[in-house]
């Protein structure tokens, strides 16, 4: 699937995008994953005590994961993930 | 007084009058400062239906109680007047150290009167207030205007000024101070410059009291800690600036594009907030009394591009980006550079070219009506010249400035302006967030976000998710949003200290500043107040109910491409929800209920 | 070793909050111009420097003070303004090199930092850390690793 970051997380992983090639079922999987491979100044943004950290915003296709199943909502080989980092704007 | 200095500097300028006057208390405790005080003002003594470009408009610099303090985040202060681009009520609000400085001087608040018979600029020191001749100014730019009035009265004193664009009563005008923050929105600049007034020159060497200092410090330190906390509020708006949200709400599709043709630009991570950190920025920038930082200095080295300055905000890159379908951050820079230095609202000026592209990609305009400009979508050295162009008011710049409803009024199009009572809206779609597109419709300066920042809840998530394609519950959340923001306007505070408090700690701030109890509810009570009474102005002016609307693009041609394709906005269900939330009728005129119950009646 | 004032103009962002901490501190209210510290911002170039005393170990302002009201403490190193013998001569105001004692007409007052007695509001409000009260020795060394961090960032590019 493909996988894009943003603001902060583009320092984490030292990427914008890239594919992954990892199987992943649900986005619970996918973060856990993700978290392993970028270590904590990536987690941090992302997770805490397991849970979706408040204010990061994850889309699947397009859609808010916070509007969806949350760490549940499931994934395909050809989902498309956006991370963002807490942020704001105005 | 505490937090207010309890003074009013008066002056009209047709006959040179200069005058000071005692603030109302009972007015400042009711309106608190800045936009809801200056509006009250207005109210009270102008006519809504009066000539906006005329000596009889007034022209209001307004700061809050908490401006000058070190409560954070809050050193703002509104230009209050009839604005010209939407003849609505205006408060276009701004940043910097010319509001505070104006508190320190002793004043509250500075109404202007008249028309100066020629040229003038002011000089306020304390008491010593002088109208002075600013011939030798007149056609200068922002910087320019600036450098030689500080050389001219005294280095650390405080300008606010209009550039060519106001002195040329460009409708999308703004009011610069500080030399790079602008009072932008609705045209203010044009009110300034048809008063022959350049520039207001201040410096205050007097103080801004505090009613409970032990109080005070207190409810400082907590707002600052929470503030610094927030994983919002707290690191990535200084890293990145507003314009990190290219990229979120290109991914959610919201991203208006091609003069709101569609809501998804392919390229637009390319003029996001991390292209930029990258590139352009030298460093982040604060506001007087701010710890968040949101500023971006940045320099561009690209020769045909090149200068230094401060910007581009989230909405500049929007405009000179996506919206006209370009994608070179050096040339979105450089046109944020020739609004910051000729004195325009880069929102206006962005929608702006983007709908005269519209106009010459459709054929209604030609390369005779632009004077040679190719000004197709994406070509950004046409976009840069087109700007520049609307900034010293030549050529088909003449046309730009005017704004772009009155622009495609001119080749018979209105609809091709995305605009709300004339003005501009900025850089959200309406069709892929819901509750924004309510916000615009019913704003009280037409097309404008920051009165009503429903993107917070329904795209970042702050400080709850909603939904954003849902319309259940946005009549409520939209009036919330519009009433706290008109109070925290009124104060002084910046709207992003909202990323970590809400209006309990602006009532704790409130309190021990001013000596006068306000509770979280009473001061959101304020800003309804405030709200109606903007409201009651310009139903006043002659709006109705059938300005609450939006370009019919947004209501009936869905979303193209992107995660929002096939959306439109369902302004009409949610508008009568909107007025029944507000306690208006279905014309949308406040009920003598709802007036009495904000002591309005 | 005694405790310094390190100034970072980099991280500078011209907010000023430093200024309403000092004049809170000392006049209780938020009067700039009766600070002790002054930012002075570049508009053009947005960039900010912060001025305060640099409590000289050889000050002119101790040297030019007739009644001795400025002088330095040997117990922390700072250069101290007795009040209570202060004439008002500004003879230090003259003297700083730096421009760092200044006249407050509205006070009547020698305007000068005293590290608000040893814990200085000006660095404890700045919300970048431009401003860091830190020991004399480390800031420099902080400041050598900070330039050598440069250099490196600018030989790893090359």
């Amino acid at each position: 699937m493909k996988i894009s970051y943003f603001a902060l997380l583009r320092d984490a992983t030292k990427k914008s995008h890239e594919v992954w090639q990892r199987p992943a079922a649900t986005l619970r999987d996918l973060l856990r994953d993700l978290a392993a491979e970028y270590g904590p100044n990536f987690a941090r943004w992302i997770l805490k005590d397991g849970e979706l950290a408040g204010y990061a915003i994850i889309l699947v296709n397009g859609q808010d994961v916070r509007g969806l199943q949350g760490l549940d909502t499931p994934l395909s080989p050809d989902s498309d993930v956006f991370i963002f980092p807490p942020l704001a704007g105005g | 007084m505490h937090g207010w200095t309890g003074k009013i500097l008066r002056i009209d300028l047709s006959t040179g009058k200069i005058a000071t006057e005692a603030l109302k208390t009972d007015l400042a405790r009711d309106y608190i400062g800045a936009r809801g005080l200056g509006t009250k003002y207005m109210y009270d003594e102008v006519d809504p239906t009066v000539d906006p470009l005329s000596p009889a408009n007034k022209l209001i610099f307004a700061s809050g109680p908490m401006t000058g303090t070190f409560a954070p985040s809050a050193g703002r202060y509104d230009v209050v007047t009839k604005g010209p681009l939407t003849g609505t009520i205006a408060a276009s609000n701004s940043g910097g150290a010319w509001g505070p400085e104006l508190k320190y001087a002793g004043y509250d608040m500075l109404i202007l009167e008249g028309r100066s018979p020629k040229p003038v600029y002011l000089w306020i020191q304390d008491d010593n207030v002088e109208i002075r001749d600013a011939a030798h100014l007149w056609g200068k730019d922002v910087p320019e205007t600036t450098e030689t009035l500080n050389a001219e009265t005294a280095t650390d004193a405080k300008i606010a000024c209009i550039g060519p664009a106001g002195e040329n009563l460009s409708f999308i005008a703004s009011i610069m101070n500080d030399m790079q923050r602008a009072a932008g929105r609705t045209g203010v600049g044009a009110v300034m410059g048809s008063k022959n007034l350049k520039a207001v020159v201040v410096r205050g060497t007097g103080a801004v009291t505090v009613a409970d200092k032990t109080a005070f410090l207190a409810a400082v330190s907590k707002a600052s800690t929470m503030i610094k906390e927030h994983p919002v509020g707290g690191t990535g708006l200084r890293l990145y600036g507003t314009n990190v949200l290219v990229n979120i709400l290109n991914s959610v599709g919201g991203l208006p594009t091609g003069n709101f043709q569609d809501g998804h630009f392919e390229t637009a991570d390319k003029v996001g907030g991390e292209t930029l950190a990258a590139n352009q920025l030298q460093r982040p920038k604060g506001c007087f009394s701010c710890i968040i930082s949101c500023g971006r200095a940045t320099k561009v080295k690209h020769p045909k591009y090149k200068g230094e300055g401060e910007g581009p905000e989230y909405e500049t890159a929007w405009g000179f980006g996506p919206d006209c379908r370009i994608d070179n951050l050096d040339a979105v820079i450089k046109a944020n550079y020739y609004c910051n230095e000729y004195g325009l609202d880069t929102i206006s000026m962005g929608g702006t070219v983007a709908c005269a592209m519209e106009l010459f990609d459709r054929g209604i305009i030609t390369l005779e009506d632009t004077e040679g400009l190719e000004l197709t979508f994406g070509n950004a050295d046409a976009m840069v010249e087109a700007v520049r162009l609307a900034g010293i008011g030549q050529g088909f710049g003449k046309k730009l400035a005017l704004g772009s409803y009155r622009l495609a009024s001119l080749y018979g199009h209105p609809e091709l302006s995305m605009t709300v009572k004339k003005q501009e809206m900025p850089a959200y779609d309406p069709r892929a967030v819901q509750g924004i597109g309510l916000n615009y419709a019913t704003n009280n300066r037409g097309g404008c976000h920051v009165r009503g920042y429903t993107i917070s809840p329904e795209v970042l998530g702050v400080p709850v998710k909603v939904d954003k394609d849902s319309i259940d519950g946005k009549a409520e959340l939209v009036a919330l949003f519009q009433n706290l923001t008109a109070a925290l306007d009124s104060s002084g505070s910046c709207l992003f200290a909202t990323f970590g408090i809400g209006a309990p700690e602006f009532a704790e701030l409130m309190t021990a500043l001013t000596g006068f109890a306000y509770t979280g509810d009473s001061f959101i009570e304020a800003g309804e107040r405030i709200w109606n009474l903007e409201r009651l102005w310009n139903l006043k002016a002659g709006l109705t109910a059938a300005d609450d609307t939006l370009p019919p693009r947004l209501l009936s041609e869905p979303i193209v491409t992107g995660p929002s394709k096939g959306a439109v906005s369902r302004l009409p269900e949610m508008l009568p929800l909107y007025y029944g939330v507000r306690g208006w009728d279905a014309n949308g005129v406040p009920t003598p209920e709802k007036l009495s119950a904000l002591a309005l009646a | 070793m005694s405790m310094m004032l390190m100034i970072h103009p980099d991280k500078c962002t011209g907010c000023r909050n430093c200024e309403l901490a000092c004049s809170m501190e000392h006049e209780g209210d938020f009067r700039p111009k009766a600070s002790r510290i002054h930012v002075y911002t570049w508009e053009r170039e947005g960039f900010s420097v912060p001025m305060m005393c640099q409590q000289c170990k050889d000050a002119a302002c101790t040297t030019v003070c007739m009644p001795k009201a400025m002088h330095r403490n040997p117990a922390n190193g700072q250069v101290e303004l007795d009040q209570s013998k202060c004439i008002g001569c500004k003879m230090c105001v003259q003297a700083c090199p730096f421009g760092c004692a200044s006249w407050d007409f509205l006070g009547s007052q020698i305007l000068k930092c005293d590290t608000c007695g040893g814990d200085p509001a000006c660095a404890t409000i700045c919300p970048t850390h431009a401003l860091e009260w830190v020991e004399d020795t480390v800031s420099a060394q902080a400041r050598k690793r900070s330039f050598a961090t440069k250099l490196k960032n600018a030989f790893a590019e090359v």
